[in-house]
């Protein structure tokens, strides 16, 4: 039996391991803080906000544990370049349509590789001198266990088809590569599976309900159109798309002007079908984006209809923005 | 859309070119704006995490914390336009207060944001929470009573790291304050933030409030001059 007093690290090198985990969960919440307004979906949005303040709590409470350990406070240190560079593979991601592969990065490679390592480091720090690091941890491995798992609802939600699920799986191994080649967040290879679940056992509280998100997320799952603006729309889109110059100016408003270039840059993505994707209203006047989408890409379309003795007429109408088709994304 | 494009699609229609709150479709209206102000929030707060490795590390703290609120606030106005029969989208917003939020400076960043905008979120708060009151919605009246708590934390927040990311360079805190107050004279929602009791005024500059949060006396008053000036939103 081992004795009571036995023990695997030494004050230096538990302040080492603490400014690991230090530089790693730092990193992950300047990034994930930085990546909020650059993502679009709200549940991954929330996702995110909801989990910097828990990750910049664990990088406080191993800053403050430094001094314990006759180390300088609040101080983080990569264990090598190579843990770094992975670092900096998983913060790569930053295009509006990469928000599964920003997640994968910390929610499948990072915290769950974190949640693994302390757990390893309790099960080996000793129970009677390093109570202290171990309160520290378990309760960093409370809430990663819990952002595990709403990281998994938020990814399930948004990598929805196979092809985001294949990429996820890419990017994935792509980023545990680096994590291995690293030796982990210590340098010191990574921790045995462990026995315990990888995610929360417990259900969330409402507070922290990732499927509440999503369904925050679609608040409006039929736009609440008018019967007869919606045979408007569907046929003034339909005309768009028959390129038929005079037929959609049927609909323009006494006084209105057609915007030639909007036209043309409609044209240029080649649109093959139309949707509506938001719908606001000031007072009488309703706010239509319609988004047109082709081979060449996709281009929306801001509308604003008026009702009128004839029916709704557009008032005014603007590209919002025209997305070029992306090639392919090449193999890592 | 532009601010001034929907205000004035608004008053085309004998609109008011702001949501006076005087029926619910207005506070409904109000509580869409403010839902994407939160949102805006939690993104200029995320930015500052993000952008200021250097800054000192308490400083990240107060706005790492600044995040989780605002992600709450978020919610919690999703939920309160769930509960006045609105979904996100009724309404045409703006960013505008995210561009706000893209200052440079650290210390600009807090003023313009922390001490500016939430500042003039504590206004909007006061007054939400006083026709919730009046009009007998106490989900609305507690909610945002517990966002209003959060928002002053914020402009204490904001207060803080104005001095201490200024001391020892008058200079820098010069251009921050001169930051804020351009964002103060921006939003003066039209000239209707101004000081005076909630029944006299559309949205009542908060004293006490800005008091808490620590605003000098000479900063309110200067807030209350600046509000008799002119205005783009
Ligand atoms: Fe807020
Ligand atoms: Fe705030």
């Amino acid at each position: 039996m081992p004795h009571p007093l036995e023990g695997r690290f030494s004050v230096d090198h538990s302040a080492r391991l603490i400014r690991n985990y230090r530089y790693a969960v730092e990193r992950a919440l300047r990034a994930l803080g930085g990546w909020i307004a650059l993502t679009p979906e709200i549940s991954a949005k929330l996702l995110m906000g909801r989990h910097v303040w828990d990750l910049a709590q664990h990088a406080d409470a191993f800053g403050k544990r430094l001094p314990e350990l006759r180390a300088p406070a609040q101080v983080s240190e990569p264990p090598n370049p190579a843990f770094a560079a992975f670092m900096d593979a998983l913060e790569e991601p930053e295009g509006k349509e990469q928000t599964v592969e920003r997640l994968v990065g910390v929610y499948r490679v990072l915290k769950p590789h974190l949640l693994a390592t302390y757990r390893d480091h309790v099960a080996r720090a000793n129970p009677v001198y390093e109570p202290p690091t171990r309160r520290i941890l378990e309760r960093c491995i409370e809430d990663e266990a819990r952002h595990i798992a709403a990281g998994e609802t938020i990814l399930r939600h948004l990598a929805s088809t196979p092809a985001l699920d294949e990429r996820a799986a890419v990017w994935q191994g792509r980023l545990e590569g680096l994590l291995a080649a690293a030796g982990g967040v210590t340098g010191d290879g990574l921790p045995q599976a462990s026995a315990a679940p990888p995610t929360a056992t417990q259900p969330p509280e409402l507070d922290d309900d990732a499927r509440e998100w999503i369904r925050l997320e679609r608040t409006v799952t039929v736009w609440p159109i008018p019967d007869d603006l919606r045979a408007t729309l569907q046929s003034f889109g339909d005309a768009l798309l028959a390129r038929d110059a005079a037929a959609p100016r049927r609909w323009l408003a006494a006084g209105a002007a057609w915007d030639v270039g909007a036209e043309s840059s409609l044209y240029a993505v080649k649109p093959a079908a139309h949707r509506v994707v938001a719908f606001a209203r000031v007072g009488h006047h309703r706010l239509v984006k319609l988004s047109f989408e082709g081979a060449d890409g996709a281009a929306t379309l801001l509308t604003r209809w008026v009702p009128a003795a004839d029916g709704w007429r557009v008032a005014a109408l603007e590209v919002a923005r025209v997305d070029a088709a992306r090639p392919a994304l090449p193999p890592p | 859309m532009r601010a001034r494009e929907v205000a004035q699609l608004k008053i085309d229609q004998g609109l008011p070119p702001f949501p006076d709150l005087a029926s619910r479709d207005s506070i409904k209206d109000r509580v869409h704006g403010i839902m994407v102000g939160e949102l805006q929030a939690m993104e200029g707060a995320g930015r500052t995490v993000c952008d200021f490795p250097e800054a000192p590390w308490e400083f990240t703290l107060d706005m790492a914390r600044q995040v989780w609120d605002e992600s709450r606030h978020v919610e919690i106005y999703l939920r309160l336009l769930e509960h006045l029969d609105g979904y996100a989208g009724e309404f045409p917003e703006t960013t505008i207060l995210w561009r706000c939020a893209c200052a440079e400076d650290a210390a600009a960043r807090v003023a313009g944001v922390n001490r500016g905008l939430e500042g003039l979120a504590c206004d909007v708060f006061n007054q939400l929470v006083h026709i919730a009151r009046k009009m007998g919605d106490p989900i609305l009246e507690r909610a945002v009573e517990f966002v209003l708590a959060d928002e002053i934390t914020h402009v204490r927040m904001g207060s803080k790291w104005l001095t201490r990311l200024t001391e020892g360079d008058p200079e820098r805190r010069r251009r921050a304050i001169e930051f804020q107050e351009t964002i103060d004279e921006r939003f003066n929602l039209g000239g209707m933030r101004r000081l005076g009791d909630h029944e006299a005024v559309p949205v009542s500059i908060a004293t006490d409030v800005r008091r808490m949060a620590g605003f000098t006396e000479e900063e309110i008053e200067r807030l209350i001059k600046s509000t008799q000036r002119s205005q783009v939103y």
